[in-house]
């Protein structure tokens, strides 16, 4: 059983410099939670003072958008988390 | 109809069985707003200026800055202190003196947008804030025309093609506000995203290919990849769920 978070670029520093990181959970919750615990300064990065999901974070599973509710998303062994960040510059 | 001048000048692209007489007499009838004359505008305003977009109205309040000129290629040295839509406006009347171009320097709010963006066949994204593009996206909709959204942050840019009613739109993502901020930025990602809207832009007016709707493509220019994520249309979206 294992899951592939993709990190985007601007958050690699807080991920040890991983493009990817190989966890286990059965929830997009469960395998953000793996992620911190490996790497606990991505909780900033991902989640408000709350506990929710910043508003410029997307989260997408096997390429597809998992919003809304994004932290109960079910995952099976193989799929792929994308954690990316919303643009504004133009 | 198209006189002897323009076959000429377009001759390249009417070559294009997508194209022809044709389609280039649609790309002369018709009239796109391009909101925001910066790095992505410059790009989408040359693309359609060169392309033969009949009319162009382009929108911006800002003036040129010295900090705009690593990647707005619309506006020079000489142009500093200038509105920027008067710049544009200039540079695409003299590369196509065919066209038509409008320019307004307004601050778009909900106020204001409904009336500047009347009479348009296809709204172009290139705003540098959410607000402002939210509010261009909730005007789109609520009017039917099309809406082409492209976004940049360093070395990477975004797009996504809205078909009101049928596509998911920008605020079908949206979480909560997101506040202004400078983007670090290299002119080259506003270039590749301003070219895609632009032809997004002329797809949809001629009718050809595959438009990028429900799909959200991304470029990283750092690694050169592209990636597609599936966007799915929000029945609960402020802007574009269908009343209940
Ligand atoms: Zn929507």
């Amino acid at each position: 059983m294992s899951i592939d978070i993709a990190i985007h670029k601007t958050h690699r520093q807080f991920a040890g410099g991983a493009e990817r990181v190989s966890v286990e959970g059965k929830t997009v919750g469960q395998c953000l939670d793996r992620l911190i615990q490996q790497y606990p300064q991505m909780k900033a990065i991902l989640f408000d003072r709350k506990g929710r999901i910043k508003n410029t974070i997307e989260i997408y599973v096997n390429m597809e958008s998992a919003y809304p509710d994004e932290l109960k998303k079910p995952v099976k062994n193989g799929d792929v988390i994308h954690i990316a960040l919303m643009l504004a510059g133009g | 109809m198209l006189t002897d001048s323009e076959k000429k000048r377009y001759g390249r692209q009417i070559l294009m069985e997508e194209i022809r007489e044709g389609g280039q007499e649609k790309l002369k009838s018709a009239c796109i707003l391009v909101a925001g004359a910066g790095g992505i505008g410059s790009t989408v305003l040359n693309c359609l200026a060169a392309a033969g977009i009949g009319r162009i109205r382009i929108l911006d309040c800002d003036t040129v800055e010295m900090s705009n000129l690593n990647r707005q290629i619309l506006h020079w040295q000489k142009d500093i202190g200038r509105k920027k839509a008067d710049s544009a406006s200039e540079k695409l009347q003299a590369l196509n003196p065919d066209i038509d171009v409008e320019v307004m320097h307004a601050t778009i709010s909900r106020d204001n947008i409904l009336d500047l963006a009347s009479g348009v066949d296809g709204v172009v994204d290139a705003m540098d804030n959410m607000p402002a593009r939210y509010i261009l996206n909730e005007a789109a909709v609520k009017m039917h025309i099309p809406f082409f959204h492209g976004a940049v942050h360093g070395f990477e840019g975004r797009a996504m093609t809205v078909l009101p009613g049928k596509t998911a739109c920008l605020r079908c993502l949206y979480r909560g506000p997101v506040e202004r901020e400078i983007f670090p930025v290299l002119g080259t990602a506003p270039a590749m995203i301003g070219a895609i809207q632009a032809c997004e832009v002329i797809k949809y007016l001629v009718g050809a290919g595959r438009l990028l709707t429900d799909r959200m493509l991304t470029i990283d220019g750092l690694t050169m990849t592209a990636s597609e994520f599936k966007i799915h249309r929000n029945p609960n979206c402020e802007h574009c769920a269908s009343p209940r």
